[in-house]
């Protein structure tokens, strides 16, 4: 039984051994899928640890750089926590620092062009008074010397007023003055006057083609700024060819300047500036800023044209195309109150100022103007035979009525024998009248007629006016016969041809006189002036 | 249209002949074709006849300085040709129009 006993031990250790030996097998097991598990745990940490770093380091000033710009921004560094809970959370913690950033940049960029919008209106007054007042002093001053200063004067001017304003519109501002609806032609050299090589551009076009009123002012702005670009990228002795084509929808303005030319990325990025998409943002345009492009996209995006630069010129540099839509162009109506017909015809057209004017010359007369000068001679002719019937006094408007425009035939050559010279009317509405034909043919009929009525009015005559005036006048001051001198001056007036009978006549006057006994004391002066006057009338 | 344009930057007329009355006639065989729109503007105008030189600035609504630069090139182009003014009439003096006057009174 004893011999059990040991038998017995070492079964019961080999169980424990064997026991044991699953246990530390297991053990071991469980330590290497903990060790593993912990080495899983702190690789995960550590790219947790990184990608944070990799967020503050790159991704977040990414966003800040990247703001309003459409570029693509750096993903999560590890791609195993795609998906995860904490790539979520970064990916809101980067959406709100980019709320944060852009309202921030929003705010800046909104203050900053309040500030340079307020100012830059302020320059654009000062430089529209400047040149009211340049204008001014061009008109009045008439030396070659002080024209060609104020006329550079003029051009700095007009070229600081568009900086002004290129930069008011891109901070938000409308282009300003409001014009009427000019052909593009004008269009054009008006954007030409503001640059500075304004003496290198061609303009070469047609007419026919208008600008509708609203787009006047920002088309002229921003030809104006292609042109400048394409002159200040080209070499001082070249010319910047400009030309205007009617197209199927529309028109276009075609610069071509003969410069460097633009590469690749530039074209890129001038095209995604002329756009007008992208917002502006003032404190981004480089240094010195780059207003050109922008400006031109925010005007086209406003207006609905468009520009384009993505094409080489012929000349070697660049050639930019302004498209202007049908909608944005009109035909000019030659007879509207801007414009000035220049035709012939254009004067008879407008005919309110023609009757006018004819009508303070010659009341009565309603018959329609009849532009030829000599059918004025017949006219002429019927007062004068009118006129003896209705006494002395009555000749006195005839000369007067004819000699006015007579003056103005003989002086001026035609602005009376016309008419109807008047050429549209001012803004003020006051007929604008053109001198007309000064030829021979047509001032000379009208010249005899004043000749000829001062030939009718005689020495006696005059005489007779004269004394007739002067018997009135006494008559007047003495205001007690006026009657008895009525029948006088009817004889006087109905015999003119009859001097020898004046003196017999004018004897009966100191008796006519005398028979007056109410006024004894004043009789004296009568007969003392009488023969004055008598003696005076033949000589006259 | 801003008058530097206009001249492109001239101010000095190529002739100094201009007054503001002297008469402008226009040569109505010559073509406008090569014109800037105001000198065609201006043959327009004075194609109706003699004009003076202050009328047509007026009408241009430009300077007067200004039209001379224009005329002067249109005159050596041989669009146009200058008329001297027409003298304007002898006034009487005031001395003859008193005396007359003192005689008049006298006599009445």
């Amino acid at each position: 039984m004893s011999h059990h006993i040991p038998e017995a031990v070492i079964w019961c250790l080999a169980i424990a051994l064997t026991v044991v030996a699953v246990l530390l097998l297991r053990q071991r097991k469980i330590t290497a899928g903990v060790r593993r598990r912990v080495a899983q745990l702190e690789e995960s940490l550590r790219a947790r640890d990184e990608e944070t770093a990799h967020l503050v380091a790159v991704r977040l000033p990414a966003v800040a750089d990247a703001v309003s710009q459409d570029v693509p921004l750096p993903g999560p560094l590890d791609e195993r926590l795609t998906g995860t809970a904490f790539a979520q959370r970064l990916q809101s913690v980067m959406d709100l620092f980019a709320q944060a950033v852009e309202k921030a940049q929003a705010r800046a960029d909104q203050s900053a062009k309040a500030a340079l919008k307020a100012s830059m209106r302020a320059l654009q007054g000062l430089a529209h008074e400047q040149q009211l007042a340049i204008s001014e002093m061009q008109d009045r001053h008439d030396n070659p010397d002080v024209l060609r200063d104020l006329l550079e004067i003029d051009h700095a001017n007009s070229q600081f007023g568009r900086r002004a304003q290129a930069i008011a519109v891109l901070c938000g501002s409308w282009p300003g003055r409001q014009r009427v609806a000019s052909p593009l032609t004008d269009v054009v050299r008006g954007a030409t006057s503001r640059i500075r090589d304004y003496r290198r551009v061609r303009v070469h076009g047609q007419d026919g083609i208008a600008v509708v009123s609203r787009a006047v002012e920002p088309v002229v702005l921003a030809v104006a700024e292609l042109l400048d670009n394409a002159a200040r990228h080209s070499q001082p002795n070249t010319t910047v060819e400009v030309s205007l084509q009617p197209v199927h929808n529309g028109a276009c303005v075609v610069i071509d300047d003969a410069g460097v030319g633009m590469d690749g990325r530039e074209v890129q990025q001038a095209v995604a500036m002329l756009s007008g998409r992208r917002p502006v943002d003032v404190s981004r345009l480089g240094d010195p800023p780059q207003f050109g492009f922008p400006v031109i996209g925010v005007l086209a995006a406003r207006y609905g044209f468009s520009v384009s630069v993505d094409t080489r010129s012929p000349y070697g540099g660049v050639r930019a195309v302004l498209f202007l839509p049908s909608a944005l162009l009109t035909q000019l109506d030659i007879d509207g109150p801007s414009t000035t017909p220049l035709t012939g015809h254009g004067r008879g057209r407008t005919a309110h100022g023609a009757t006018r004017k004819h009508g303070t010359a010659r009341p009565h007369d309603t018959r329609p103007h009849d532009p030829r000068p000599h059918g004025r001679a017949p006219e002429r002719a019927h007062p004068a035979p009118d006129a003896p019937p209705a006494g002395p006094v009555a000749p006195a408007p005839a000369p007067g009525d004819g000699a006015a425009p007579g003056d103005g035939a003989a002086s001026g050559g035609g602005a009376a024998t016309g008419g109807g010279a008047v050429t549209g009317s001012t803004a003020g509405g006051l007929p604008k009248r053109r001198r007309r034909q000064p030829a021979a043919g047509h001032g000379r009929p009208v010249a005899p007629p004043p000749t000829e009525l001062p030939r009718e009015r005689t020495a006696e005559e005059n005489a007779r006016r004269m004394g007739a005036f002067a018997r009135g006048t006494r008559s007047g001051r003495t205001g007690n016969h006026p009657l008895p001198h009525l029948p006088g001056d009817a004889a006087t007036g109905q015999q003119p041809p009859h001097l020898g009978q004046q003196p017999p006549h004018l004897g009966q006057q100191p008796p006519h006189l005398g028979q007056q006994p109410p006024h004894p004391g004043q009789q004296p002066p009568h007969p003392g002036h009488t023969p004055a006057e008598d003696e005076g009338n033949p000589h006259a | 249209m801003r008058p530097y344009v206009v001249t492109d930057g001239r101010s000095h007329p190529t002739r100094n002949t201009f007054d503001l009355v002297t008469l402008v006639m226009a040569h109505g065989d010559r073509p406008l074709g090569g014109l800037s729109p105001e000198k065609r503007a201006l043959m327009e105008l004075c194609l109706g006849g003699a004009l003076s030189v202050a009328e047509i600035a007026g009408h241009l609504m430009l300077p007067v300085s200004v039209t001379k630069v224009l005329l002067g090139d249109l005159v050596d182009s041989g669009h146009l040709s200058t008329r001297a003014p027409i003298p304007s009439a002898q006034l009487p003096e005031a001395q003859i129009l008193q005396e007359v006057l003192d005689g008049l009174r006298a006599r009445l």
